[in-house]
């Protein structure tokens, strides 16, 4: 089946003479736009980039780029070794009609997966560091590592279990556990389940970033939970014992007599599971806060004490 | 369903993360000298730095390549990537 025909040249923005310096720079151009790593979950974005590298990887290599220039989409195949198409491909490939001449389709060709940006892991740009030899061994033709996102509430987080993805470019699910105690910015890796190898090569890894939906009571420093408890002034003054709700429940706590607004409470152990065992604590962070409205009553209440009280909180 | 690896935070010698990530230990030490990658606090006198460097490394390694930027430029790209991410997840929750 004939594929269509990349116009590499379109892909990159730059006329077909343009120079290596041109190509250059246009590539890095729309690579800052499309990049995948600073479009992260956006898979527009990342198709943009594949085709992006493509046309890159093709381009700037001078020989490829000639037999490109010359063969056009079927440019592969002359490389692998199927020769030079025969006479009259150019007007066979053109006309898009019937079949080719002499029934010859270059582009019947498998030439594996194309290079791209998670492939390879970046082997070529680090030979000035690193020299020419590192890398090109064991891992030649693995895949690609695959990454993406994987949303949580912060329960879900905290105790764990199992959920089951589907992947979209796949169509199986994965079931992946996820471990009581993970965080946001966590990292997963499913290993052997990013992209596939080629000729039977290991299939690289898939690595799940773990982000955490805000929490409508709970805000999440490490281990601990901080959260905000409103309080009325006699329960300040008082003291008082209210429920307060925790990640696994409600539990009671004791507000001491004489607290002070902005004052922290530590419910010791009731924060976040901790990976490796143990719990953080969570924060009671205390505001007073006054009625809106008061009845006749708690307003003469109110105005007996003052009229008692020796308090000058200015003083 | 498949066996995942969850081992992250196993703290690894910058031997065994270069060797993964196709660099120099040189390169990996230099970055943990910089701040550009975290490491284990360890009593041990040997230099470790979590599994989820790797992650953070090929990303670098790949901006690097495709965009022309020093490490510390990736580090900083990075960084600002996971902020307006954050951010971006906290005004969504907030429209919600």
């Amino acid at each position: 089946m004939a594929a269509n025909i990349k116009d590499y040249y379109a892909v990159l923005g730059v006329k077909r003479g343009a120079s290596d310096d041109e190509i250059k720079k246009a590539y890095r151009k729309l690579a800052r736009k499309f990049h995948p790593d600073l479009n992260p979950g956006d898979k527009s974005a990342e198709d943009q980039f594949k085709q992006l590298q493509e046309a890159y990887d093709v381009l700037s290599n001078a020989e490829d780029r000639k037999l490109y220039d010359q063969y056009g989409d079927n440019w592969r195949a002359v490389k692998a070794g199927a020769g030079p198409p025969p006479p009259g491909w150019e007007r066979a490939e053109r006309s898009g009609s019937g079949p080719r001449a002499g029934g010859f389709d270059f582009n019947d060709f498998d030439f594996g997966r194309f290079s791209s940006s998670g492939g390879g892991e970046g082997f070529d740009i680090f030979e000035e560091l690193f020299g020419g030899a590192r890398g090109r061994g064991p891992h030649r033709g693995r895949g690609r590592d695959v990454e993406a996102e994987l949303e949580l509430s912060l329960e879900e987080a905290h105790r764990g279990g199992r959920r089951t993805l589907q992947m979209q470019a796949a169509e199986n699910t994965i079931e992946v556990n996820i471990p009581a105690g993970v965080r946001d910015g966590s990292t997963i890796r499913l290993a052997g389940q990013g992209g596939g190898g080629t000729n039977g090569s290991e299939p690289g890894d898939l690595y799940l970033h773990i982000r955490l939906r805000p929490h409508p009571v709970f805000t999440v420093s490490g281990d601990d939970l901080e959260m905000e408890l409103s309080i009325a002034p006699w329960e300040a003054v008082l003291g008082a014992n209210v429920e307060v709700p925790t990640i696994d429940g409600k539990v009671e706590l004791k507000v001491p007599a004489g607290a002070k607004a902005g004052q922290r409470l530590r419910l010791r152990g009731q924060g976040l599971n901790k990976r490796n065992g143990g719990r953080g604590d969570e924060y009671v962070r205390l505001k007073v806060v006054v009625p809106k409205e008061v009845s006749a009553e708690e307003r003469r209440l109110y105005e007996e004490l003052k009229r008692v009280s020796r308090f000058n909180p200015r003083s | 369903m498949w066996a995942a690896d969850f081992d992250l935070d196993e703290p690894l010698t910058c031997d065994v993360v270069a060797a993964i990530v196709g660099a120099r230990r040189s390169l990996v030490v230099r970055l943990v000298q910089q701040g550009l990658i975290e490491k284990v606090d360890t009593e041990s006198d040997e230099l470790l730095v979590p599994r989820r460097a790797v992650v953070r490394i090929r990303r670098m390694q790949r901006l690097r390549r495709d965009l022309g930027v020093n490490f510390a430029g990736a580090a900083v790209i990075l960084d600002l990537v996971g902020r307006i991410e954050q951010l971006n997840r906290e005004l969504e929750w907030r429209r919600k």
